[in-house]
């Protein structure tokens, strides 16, 4: 046996573990109930599970691991005792927040609240210095008065502490003199600074992320150092083990356990790596990702092969602004409600049965899902479910939608089921329309990949309807997000924030700001073990026309600044707010308000296993004929085990596809062909 | 004949509508050159049929709901039948229109399906500047809409798809920030001509029939949720009254909102008629705004996440008076018209806490914008700096009142620091919550906030705030909150205290001034209070020592862990004055 790759997708229910033989190709896939208390657990039991497979310790040359531990701390309010320092007078700030309520229905609602302070008022201390808006000391730092506020705060022993003054991102060395200072007053307790967290104009957010980086520093240190420590007894000794981040590159274990914040919304991020390296390998630069699972669904749009990043986001109400993958997130899943209001409505969502109690037709649960229509309809095998692990009780799922739905109605059930599915899908076809039409996308060129448990089921159905240009199933659509990462590279992001006016720019200074954040950059790729020739460096300006409050990332290489010099940035902006927003206006005066640049450590990919036709026929497939309903009619098509599709057949639609752990449903009138990747292209009309 | 709607048709149609509002917002937010619509967010988009009722709304600003039927009448009484497919309109005049006041201006443009007017997409946003006599347009001493800028009735914007580039013109040489206005003019037109796409994309999925009868069936629903909720309601007339401080002209006099609910099985009535009569100065609201504050309230009450569209509108009715401040004849100033909906949504919500027991909750803030205007010495050009501060929210029968946040109908984003300073000649010395501003009661109001600056350069400054001299009221025996303030250089000898509106202030370098703003009011009596609660608020510095005593009768000892509850000097004090 050949070195292997392995990867862990840790999640609510099951962690997903996928062992890849880069000699071979081969693919196995295991699915171990999570060990939330400590998933390191789950993660070693499924490592040795593998090893008792044949596979030596020493084998493994690579793992990465998509980690929840710093989601679920911060979800469940379970981060560790953490401090603030901000400049003397601006107490207010965090507290304050935005001071908005969320759009919506919030603005309307009295009970709400915002979230939860990470570190409370009572730990909150006040720093004397002031720095202005050049980056220039108004007020020195008082360092005296430091010391006596530690020592108060240090009563309350607090584990880590957040510091965040104001334009520390022009001028970080108060704080990094107060980081010192910490360090000498409070020995052991972690610190966060927001100039090295996230040094971006905008105190609030760039205070946010450092409390939540502060809260869950420690807890993901410890974790990963207990996870290092499980591995080497184990005898995994690969240097390369990685975690996921929200940005979909990976950190090591080493850097991600001092920004921990980067890990917080890394969940969906797999799927989207994984998306691109699909694009790449079959050559489809266009696709919109399609996760949809028991509770929602989570879609990112991939043009000419790249990913789109946001740089700012939220989580249970918490601002975070660290970049992390622009993923739309939708309550819309297996599990999600289907109910009756009392006016003769269907609501569909938001909310969801869960693990538990479940769709109807597990057997526990009362309300009608999105899971019990799909039973319903004929589109999932009651006893091939889970390979028939499982068995879903359709009568169940009947008489739940019949109660709840069809009877208030006054609808057959079949029409009532009909019509949960189209609302919901249409739930996820605005969840898509909002990534790409709203930004000037055409969706006709567009394959929408579909995956997670219920993705397939519905990706026919929603690419005809916003006239995509098809759907691509990977072939193991339930653990494709853990395929996903062992397809990423490590990448690590800076930005710093400095407001000019593009009138008083020069290349020079550009070239001097990027200078600085390459020298971090490549620094702590080379301690993540990567040589010059294996690092890339990709740039960035956030500019905005003068007044604006909102910013464009312009992609700035060295090579363009010295051939088109600062009026080439002026019109690649102008050019991209028309492409974005509809509009530009060259006369305008620009800013640029951040540098960004992403360092890039390639770690070099496995190629998507390919496969020979071994010149079966569709028949060995088949496994039954059953009715399935499409647009109001009952129709019998065929069920094939997808497992068993040959390279190159084509099914004929209507038709399902049955797997392990995912079904796919070809709706009359679109075919599918098993590609040489063995995924199915699914596209409108005869094969 | 009217194609048949079910359920599922509904559902659908409603999930596109929700779809192509939210779009047209994203792309108004991402689009608006001003710090206002980008930072404050302070724009709203909606969809309507050819009467110009709304049939979806992204709520971003409910007050909207009542302006965009007003201004979408005022465009087909002026163009009628002369509307054309790549036309543009433009109004914001109150009177003519729907805009609560001129800087909310609106561009509306029309929808044709097979040559045939089928609807309007909308989009209201606020302006910066569109001239008047102070930087900001709303000037707190303005006797007639004359002095609060330029008023445009309904006028043709584009015309096939060309924009008339006289009335861009006009419009930026009557403003301080040309470039702004007409870049958010822009960003609006783009965002309404996306929403032009996308309903023309449902129309033609689904029919333009059958899309006419969804909406139609959306107005009968939303009419239906309010008629349903109402008639589980106590019947009867509940009376309340707030007070707004003054009208910025008659300093020494509140003006007073009134509401009667008539309420009889599902029917339900507001008679506005025994409020003041129409002011002086600009504390004047049109009936469009009277009609989306009940809405707003209805909504709340009922449940917040109802569908929002003009069928809401149809499950209750309303009288006002003309020539009340709440039916005022025109010319009357309007500009400020924040004040009175708060004063008038805080008086129905205190009439209807009657009905809803559970939702009930003491006043809160209400909301407050500052504006200074001036030379910048840096780029040499004029700004107007605007900014809108919350204060605390009103307690909740069963919690606390948020502190630092945004309540009833208002909903902007506070403006950053660092965003502040970089663009503005100004420094801020503070920005905290301030200590006891919150109303003490079994429930504690939020706290008000404290942003104090420093001018580095000469500026005109305006403020149109509330509540500083009548304060939050609380509710079910809890106390008021601690009212705003406005004061310059309050640490002077010179300190001079502004009133709750003022216009065009002259600051001078090297001024200060101290913007604090209201506390919420308090819910029940504070002497039920939890001594532990009132003991944590006290560590989290939500409150003082003394206040504990004085408000709520804990008595708190210091010891060498920090402070502490005395309980059997509690238990005294909380006894004394007791039957």
């Amino acid at each position: 046996m050949g070195k292997v790759r392995v990867t862990v997708d840790t999640g609510g229910t099951f962690s997903d573990f996928v062992c890849l033989d880069e000699d071979t190709g081969a693919i196995s896939v295991t699915k171990l109930p999570s060990t939330p208390d400590d998933p390191s657990r789950a993660i070693v039991d499924g490592i040795e599970a593998l090893l008792g497979g044949g596979i030596r310790a020493a084998d493994i040359a690579f793992l990465c691991h998509g980690t929840t531990v710093g989601t679920n701390a911060l979800l469940e309010g379970k981060g560790v005792r953490t401090a603030l320092l901000v400049t003397e007078g601006f107490a207010g700030i965090y507290e304050v927040g935005e001071q908005a309520r969320p759009y919506g229905a919030a603005i309307f609602d009295i009970m709400y609240d915002k979230p939860p302070l990470l570190a409370p008022r009572s730990l909150t201390g006040e720093v004397r210095e002031r720095v202005d808006f050049r980056g220039e000391v108004l007020l020195p730092l008082d360092e005296a008065a430091l010391r006596t506020t530690l020592h108060a705060l240090a009563r309350r022993e607090p584990a880590s502490i957040a510091v965040c003054l104001l334009f520390s991102f022009l001028h970080p060395q108060h704080e990094q003199r107060v980081g010192a200072i910490i360090a000498e007053e409070l020995p052991g307790c972690s610190v966060s600074l927001s100039s090295e967290v996230l040094p971006q104009i905008r105190e609030y957010y760039r205070l946010s992320t450092t409390v939540i980086n502060a809260y869950l520093q420690p807890i993901l240190e410890r974790y990963l150092a207990n996870l290092d420590r499980r591995l080497a007894a184990a005898g995994v000794a690969t240097p390369q083990k990685y975690v996921m981040q929200s940005n979909g590159g990976m950190s090591t274990f080493e850097a991600a356990a001092r920004r921990a914040v980067t890990t917080v919304l890394s969940g969906p991020a797999g799927g989207v790596t994984a998306g691109v390296a699909a694009c790449r390998a079959v050559g489809i630069p266009d696709i919109i990702t399609f996760d949809m699972g028991g509770t929602s669904c989570d879609v990112a749009l991939i043009r000419g092969g790249m990913p789109f990043v946001s740089s700012r986001g939220k989580i249970e109400g918490h601002d975070i602004a660290v970049p992390m993958m622009d993923i739309n997130t939708v309550s819309a899943g297996g599990g999600t409600i289907a109910r009756a209001s009392p006016l003769g409505e269907i609501e569909v969502g938001p909310h969801s049965a869960g693990a538990m109690p479940g769709p109807a037709c597990y057997g526990r649960g009362e309300l009608p899902t999105v899971t019990d229509c799909n039973l319903a309809l004929g589109y999932l095998s009651a006893d091939n479910f889970l390979g028939g692990r499982m068995r879903l009780d359709a009568e169940r799922a009947r008489s739940a939608i019949a109660t709840q739905v069809a009877g208030p109605l006054g609808m057959p059930v079949a029409r009532a089921a009909e019509g949960i599915i189209r609302i919901i899908d249409v739930k996820m076809e605005e969840a898509i329309k909002a990534i790409s039409t709203m930004r000037g996308h055409d969706l006709r060129d567009f394959m929408l990949l579909a995956f997670g448990g219920a993705g397939p089921l519905h990706a026919g159905r929603i690419a005809r309807a916003l006239g995509m240009a098809g759907v691509m199933v990977p072939l193991y659509p339930g653990v494709f997000s853990a395929i996903g990462l062992m397809m990423s590279n490590v990448r690590h992001d800076y930005v710093q924030s400095r407001m000019t006016a593009i009138a008083d720019l020069t290349g020079d200074a550009v070239e001097a700001m990027f200078a600085r954040l390459a020298r971090e950059a490549l620094a702590d790729l080379q301690r993540d073990g990567f040589a010059a020739a294996r690092i890339r460096l990709d740039r960035a300006v956030d500019m905005r026309y003068a007044g604006q409050g909102y910013e464009v990332s312009v992609p700035c290489d060295e090579d363009a600044v010295r051939r088109d010099g600062i009026a080439g940035l002026r019109r690649r902006f102008d050019e991209m707010h028309r492409q974005m927003f509809g509009h530009m206006a060259p006369d305008q005066p620009v800013e640029v308000v951040s540098y960004r640049l992403c360092g890039i450590g390639t770690v070099s990919a496995p190629p998507m296993p390919k496969f020979e036709p071994t010149g079966a026929a569709l028949s060995d497939a088949l496994r039954e004929y059953r009715p399935a309903r499409f647009d109001g009619e009952s129709l019998v098509c065929p069920v094939y085990q997808r497992e068993r599709l040959d390279v190159g057949l084509a099914v004929q639609g209507p038709a399902i596809l049955d797997q392990f752990d995912c079904t796919t449903v070809i709706c009359r009138g679109q075919n599918a062909r098993v590609d040489a990747w063995k995924n199915l292209a699914i596209t409108e009309g005869a094969p | 004949m009217m194609p048949a709607v079910d359920a599922i048709d509904l559902e659908v149609v409603k999930a596109s509508l929700g779809g192509i509002v939210q779009e047209m917002q994203n792309s108004l937010y991402r689009t608006g050159f001003s710090t206002i619509v980008r930072e404050s967010q302070d724009a709203s988009c909606a969809l309507m049929n050819e009467r110009g009722e709304v049939v979806a709304q992204h709520v971003v600003l409910p007050l909207h709901i009542g302006a965009f039927p007003a201004c979408c009448a005022a465009v087909i009484a002026a163009f009628g039948d002369t509307i054309a497919p790549g036309d543009a309109f433009l109004i914001n005049h109150p009177y003519q229109g729907g805009s609560p006041h001129a800087p909310d201006m609106a561009v509306i443009t029309p929808v044709f399906v097979d040559g045939a007017l089928f609807g309007f997409c909308g989009s209201i946003a606020h302006k910066g500047d569109i001239g008047g006599p102070v930087p900001g347009s709303c000037s707190g001493q303005a006797r007639e809409i004359f002095n609060e800028g330029l008023q445009i009735p309904a006028v043709r914007y584009h015309s096939g798809h060309v924009p008339n580039a006289d009335l861009e013109r006009i419009i930026a040489a009557n403003s301080r920030t040309p470039e702004l206005v007409l870049g958010d003019i822009r960003g609006q037109l783009g965002a309404d001509r996306l929403g032009e796409k996308r309903l023309a994309e449902l129309v033609a999925r689904h029919g333009a029939a059958k899309i006419r009868a969804c909406w139609d069936r959306l107005f009968e629903m939303a009419r239906a949720r309010v008629k349903r909720a109402v008639a589980g309601w106590k019947d009867g007339r509940f009376e309340a009254e707030r007070f707004v401080d003054d009208d910025g002209i008659e300093l020494e006099r509140p003006v007073r909102i009134h509401v009667a609910v008539d309420k009889h099985g599902d029917s339900l009535h507001f008679d506005f008629t025994a409020s003041a009569d129409q002011t002086a100065g600009p504390a004047n609201i049109r009936p469009p705004l009277v009609q989306a504050a009940c809405a707003y309230c209805l909504i709340s009450l009922i449940d917040p996440h109802i569908y929002v569209c003009s069928g809401l509108l149809q499950g209750f009715s309303m009288t006002t008076r003309e020539g009340s401040v709440l039916d005022p004849r025109f010319p009357a100033p309007v500009n400020t018209y924040n004040p009175t909906v708060h004063a008038l949504v805080d008086a129905i919500f205190a009439a209807l806490s009657h009905v809803a027991p559970a939702r009930a909750r003491a006043d809160g803030s209400g909301s407050r914008s500052i504006i200074l205007g001036g030379r910048n010495p840096v780029t040499g050009c004029n700004y107007v700096q605007y900014e809108i501060v919350a204060g605390g929210a009103g307690a909740r029968a069963t919690r606390d009142g948020p502190s630092g946040i945004t309540v009833n109908q208002s909903n902007a984003r506070i403006a950053p620091v660092e965003i502040v300073e970089t663009e503005f000649p100004t420094r801020l010395l503070r920005f905290d919550l301030i200590a006891d501003s919150g109303g003490a009661g079994r429930n504690r109001g939020g706290l008000g906030l404290r942003r104090e600056y420093l001018n580095l350069e000469d500026a005109r400054f305006s403020i149109r705030s509330m509540k500083h001299v009548i304060p939050p009221s609380g509710c079910a025996e809890g106390l008021d909150g601690r009212p705003g303030d406005i004061v310059i250089n309050p640490d002077g000898a010179a300190a001079r205290r502004l009133p709750t509106r003022y216009a065009d202030y002259p600051l001078r370098r090297g001024d200060v001034f101290r913007l604090d703003t209201p506390g919420g009011g308090g819910y029940g009596d504070p002497l039920e209070r939890e001594p532990e609660r009132v003991l944590a608020d006290l560590r989290e510095g939500y409150i003082t020592g003394a206040a504990a005593e004085r408000d709520y009768g804990v008595v708190v000892v210091q010891t060498e862990h920090g402070p502490a509850i005395d309980f059997a000097a509690t238990a005294r004090r909380r006894n004394e004055g007791k039957p």
